[in-house]
């Protein structure tokens, strides 16, 4: 099997400015951070980015330029307040907001992946939610009964931030993916794995109950150890209060793009010895 | 015998709490201290057979404190089952099996329905773009019984026409609801005023009782609509027993965690 094993930058180079991307992760844990700064030091243009309950994920790609339109259910940093880049930005008309719901994205997602044309739900019915989208949320009466057809959303490429890979790109999730992970990555017509580990093939033959993600199914993964800084990647590290309500206050002073350039977007090695 | 002394969080805590009995088998978003507050304060006292699946993924938990975040990892201390999110959680809330949820947001209108998203301008070009509704849109729909919370009771939040609907209460009011196919609906909405419910029939907010020392004028000004008002006297709303409070404070959140959202006026 070939290796898929590459760097941080070579990854971030299979984005080109422009696509669609899927990132995993949920609120201040699991996104693949590591890889977000990296498409923010490249300064990547017109990304399409699907979050579906995202934070400093999001909020960093508007704040470096790089996003066109944020397709999400939500975004905010959670007990650290609202997403500073996010909203200006979406106030501003900077960024589109596409504003869909967890579960509605989860059905875009898992029909993407297993290539339907939609998967019902009752979600978002008589909500707002539903009038934003007339092309991809439509009513469809059934035999059975009325249900919300969500048109499946296929991005061209998912990132997740996982525990370990081996240099033939299978993936482990420890001790099991609990969020929404595994449907952003069968959604996306490529898969990038970030991992804080790169472990032995052996390891996975040893315990192939434990693989969350096949190799072949996977296109490129990276060694990326603290990867989800400053969110928490459980059950190893828990998110970095300390990075929010810096990153927060510079926002609130105006400085973000001093606090990006210093604190931030160094060198990722730099920046794993700043936090 | 004199009545213990308490605050306005222990008083919306407890009052919640009480709304639950041994059928509820919750789940919690983020930022939901109340309502975490009240689940185990439930299971605690009068309802030991309520489930709660703490952040939507730990299966009855006895968490030593409340974190600072409610989806943080150490509110599954003791857990009997970790869910995956999409081939459990969502899949027990979709078909009601998990069906209580507490829903708040930055304006709630007559019916119960929620806006969380945008305010002012246009969808796109908002003059307040706010979080959004995450999992709200989805669980206002499947689950059958819904509970609101404010710990701000004023037109602000309580408005007559809300700017964007992100969650689903009984819609445009009436069998609206039950006309789009979905079960139940709102139960009861606890501000740091009053208790409300639903008016059967329009589906309407309704005052349920006063909490002690408001009045009915008083919560009339601070909604943005006129509040159904009940036949005969308004009841006070019950404080909290001295066991209620006890377990509250000492027991389920010793850090007093159900603080943080009235220190940041939400």
């Amino acid at each position: 099997m070939v290796d898929k094993l590459v760097s941080l930058a070579e990854a971030a180079a299979l984005v080109e400015d422009g696509m669609t991307v899927a990132l995993g992760g949920m609120s201040t844990q699991f996104h693949p951070m590591a890889f977000v700064r990296e498409l923010a030091r490249r300064r990547v243009r017109d990304l399409t980015v699907v979050s579906m309950v995202c934070g400093i994920d999001v909020d960093l790609l508007c704040a470096a330029g790089c996003i066109k339109t944020a397709v999400i259910g939500l975004c905010s940093f959670e007990g650290f307040g609202l997403a500073p880049s996010f909203r200006s930005q979406a106030q501003s008309g900077r960024i589109r907001v596409e504003e869909y719901s967890e579960n509605i994205l989860l059905c875009a997602f898992q029909a993407a992946a297993r290539d339907l044309p939609f998967m019902p739900t009752k979600a978002g019915i008589g909500t707002g939610i539903e009038g934003l989208h007339p092309d991809t949320l439509v009513r469809i009466n059934s035999p059975w009964g009325e249900v919300l057809a969500c048109k499946a959303l296929q991005p061209d490429m998912s990132v997740i931030h996982a525990h370990e890979v081996d240099a033939k790109g299978n993936v482990r999730v420890l001790p099991k993916p609990v969020w929404l992970d595994v449907d952003t990555a069968q959604a996306g017509k490529k898969l990038v794995v970030t991992a804080e580990r790169v472990v032995p093939h052996e390891t996975f033959r040893a315990d192939p109950f434990k693989t969350t993600f096949s190799a072949f199914q996977v296109d490129a993964v990276v060694h990326a150890p603290k990867g989800a800084h400053p969110c928490g990647m459980l059950p190893e590290y828990g998110h970095d209060a300390n990075f929010y309500i810096a990153y927060q206050q510079a926002a609130a002073a105006g400085e973000l793009d001093k606090f990006l350039e210093t604190k931030v977007l160094v060198p990722e090695k730099e920046y794993l010895k700043l936090w | 015998m004199v009545a213990p002394e308490y605050t306005i969080d222990e008083l919306m805590v407890v009052t919640l709490a009480r709304a639950f009995d041994n059928s509820v088998r919750a789940f919690n978003g983020a930022v939901s201290f109340i309502p975490v507050s009240a689940f185990q304060l439930a299971r605690a006292t009068h309802a030991p057979g309520l489930v709660w699946v703490a952040s939507s993924l730990g299966v009855d938990p006895y968490p030593s404190k409340i974190p600072e975040s409610t989806l943080d990892s150490a509110l599954w201390e003791g857990a009997s089952h970790i869910f995956t999110s999409p081939t459990d959680f969502w899949v027990y809330a979709m078909s009601n099996r998990l069906n209580t949820f507490c829903m708040r947001g930055a304006q709630i209108d007559r019916y119960g329905n929620i806006n969380n998203s945008v305010i002012g301008g246009d969808y796109h070009h908002p003059k307040v773009r706010l979080p959004g509704g995450g999992g709200m849109a989805d669980l206002s729909c499947f689950c059958s019984n819904i509970f609101l919370w404010s710990t701000v009771h004023n037109p602000r939040v309580f408005v007559d026409k809300l700017f964007f609907r992100s969650g689903l209460g009984y819609g445009d009011g009436g069998d609206h609801r039950e006309r789009l196919g979905l079960k139940g609906g709102p139960q009861m909405v606890i501000t740091n005023l009053c208790a409300m419910d639903f008016e059967p029939k329009t589906k309407s907010m309704r005052i349920k009782s006063l909490h002690p020392g408001v009045t009915l004028d008083q919560v009339q000004e601070s909604t943005g609509f006129s509040l159904i008002v009940p036949e005969g006297a308004i009841p006070t709303t019950a404080p909290p027993g001295e066991e209620q409070l006890r377990v509250l404070r000492d027991v389920i959140d010793p850090t007093g965690q159900r603080h943080w959202e009235f220190r940041h006026g939400m």
